[in-house]
């Protein structure tokens, strides 16, 4: 069972995780990342993977629950 | 603006009982406080229960529960009464501190937690917390900490951070105070009206304690009744009184009322509605009467909470500075502000690091689904025609 999180006192809005996992994650008007909330398939696990380790704020996390 | 001199009883008094008094004299009031152990607690708090009075209406049984069997660090009591309509924390910490930390005092002791911390932002509060703690000896290590008094910083672990020193902001990871709280240890902490019911039920038992108020959560409840009412302040009812008694009595104009403060609900109608957990929050009961304009109301607060934000999140710190500017479009008329706030509204919720963005929706949506007569007369162009009083505070 894994999902993406958001530490949100430190997402700055960069939009990386957007552009690497664009299944789950998109962008609001002001740039901010809005999350499907859905669980990560393990086909999907390896874009997830990229998008946690891209987040220059170190914001995006990959928790399994 | 409320005094706290401002208080009556619908019913029994109870935590509202002997107010103003000396160590004696409070102990002729209510008895002295039984020595209870850990599960007594635990099994008084499910027999009745106890919820949380600080808003999230939490049962306190669980909490207790969830505690480590030992190591707890500390007992804290959050008196950073952060809504700025309410009053009745800071009125039991100003005039019954004693009840207040006998419920904080007995249940360290049940815990074998070694410190009790009570955060407060008010002078009066701090004062009288002091002078009463002169008048005890608790073998304890109790503290009484100044927090800073925006309103995120009431919320928990803001609290924490504050007590340890830090900045009075929510953290960003979500921890338990149960787990990592006080110096990341395990700690207990509530509102200071759970600490005050807290030492009734102790001294009460399950069975005193059920003797008023509703079979799902009896007891009594504190509320703040502001607004347009001829006689505001903190009224002390049994759990699940009618909505309209409590107008009523505190002479309340006909109209709208916002249930639960700031983070609250608006009802479109009073009738049938019993004041309980969680609706009610914590405690705030606020009639807007009929002689000022509803729409500039909640836009002039939803001014104030924006500035309350800590600055942290960027969907709060965007989105509520683009809702007061969509509900200042929408005032003067302009339907693509209607348009945006609706969708600004379901943008917000869930995206931040405390339940700010959260609530302040929540009294946003709340607002245009009861006011809709109103939102739909200043699509006209041509306003509802009313001042905006500001009979809902916020100024503080």
């Amino acid at each position: 069972m894994n999902k993406l999180e958001i530490d949100w006192t430190r997402c700055d809005g960069h939009g990386l995780c957007a552009g690497l996992a664009p299944d789950e994650v998109l962008l609001d008007e002001w740039g901010f990342p809005v999350l499907r909330g859905r669980e990560i398939t393990a086909g999907e696990l390896p874009d997830a993977r990229r998008a946690v380790l891209a987040c220059p704020a170190l914001a995006l996390r990959l928790s399994s629950r | 603006m409320i005094t706290v001199e401002d208080t009556r009883v619908i019913g029994e008094a109870r935590v509202l009982a002997g107010l103003d008094q000396n160590l004696q004299q409070h102990l002729l009031t209510h008895g002295p406080l039984p020595e209870l152990s850990r599960e007594d607690y635990v099994r008084l708090c499910e027999a009745v229960g106890l919820r949380g009075r600080g808003g999230a209406a939490f049962p306190v049984a669980l909490k207790l529960q969830d505690l480590p069997a030992r190591g707890v660090e500390a007992v804290v009591v959050n008196g950073s009464e952060s809504e700025p309509v309410s009053r009745k924390d800071r009125l039991l910490l100003t005039r019954a501190p004693h009840l207040v930390l006998d419920g904080a005092v007995g249940l360290a002791h049940a815990l074998r937690a070694p410190h009790v911390l009570i955060a407060v932002h008010d002078t009066a509060a701090a004062t009288s917390l002091r002078q009463a703690l002169m008048e005890r000896d608790d073998h304890l290590a109790i503290e009484v900490l100044d927090t800073p008094g925006r309103f995120v910083a009431g919320e928990a672990r803001a609290v924490l951070s504050a007590l340890e020193g830090g900045v009075a902001v929510p953290p960003g990871r979500r921890v338990l105070p149960t787990r990592k709280g006080y110096h990341q240890r395990p700690t207990f902490l509530s509102n200071v009206e759970t600490f005050a019911q807290l030492a009734v039920l102790a001294r009460l038992g399950s069975r005193g304690f059920s003797s008023t108020g509703l079979i799902s959560e009896p007891g009594t409840q504190l509320l703040t009744v502001d607004g347009a009412v001829r006689r505001p302040g903190v009224i002390e009812t049994p759990t699940g009184v009618p909505l309209n008694t409590v107008l009523e009595y505190a002479g309340a104009e006909p109209g709208p009322v916002l249930l639960g403060g700031y983070h609250g609900r608006w009802l479109a109608q009073t009738d049938g509605v019993l004041l309980q957990r969680p609706e009610v929050s914590a405690g705030i009961v606020l009639a807007l009467g009929s002689s000022t304009c509803p729409l500039g109301e909640v836009t002039r607060v939803a001014e104030w909470l924006r500035g309350q934000s800590a600055g942290q999140c960027g969907p709060c710190v965007f989105g509520l500075a683009s809702l007061v500017d969509d509900f200042a479009r929408l005032t003067v008329g302009d339907p693509q502000g209607w348009h945006d706030a609706h969708r600004h509204l379901g943008l917000i919720p869930g995206r931040g690091a405390c339940a700010h963005p959260d609530g302040t929706a929540r009294f946003l949506t709340s607002a245009l689904e009861v006011f809709d007569d109103d939102v739909q007369l200043h699509l006209t162009g041509r306003g509802c025609g009313r001042p905006v009083l500001g009979v809902l505070g916020g100024t503080r």
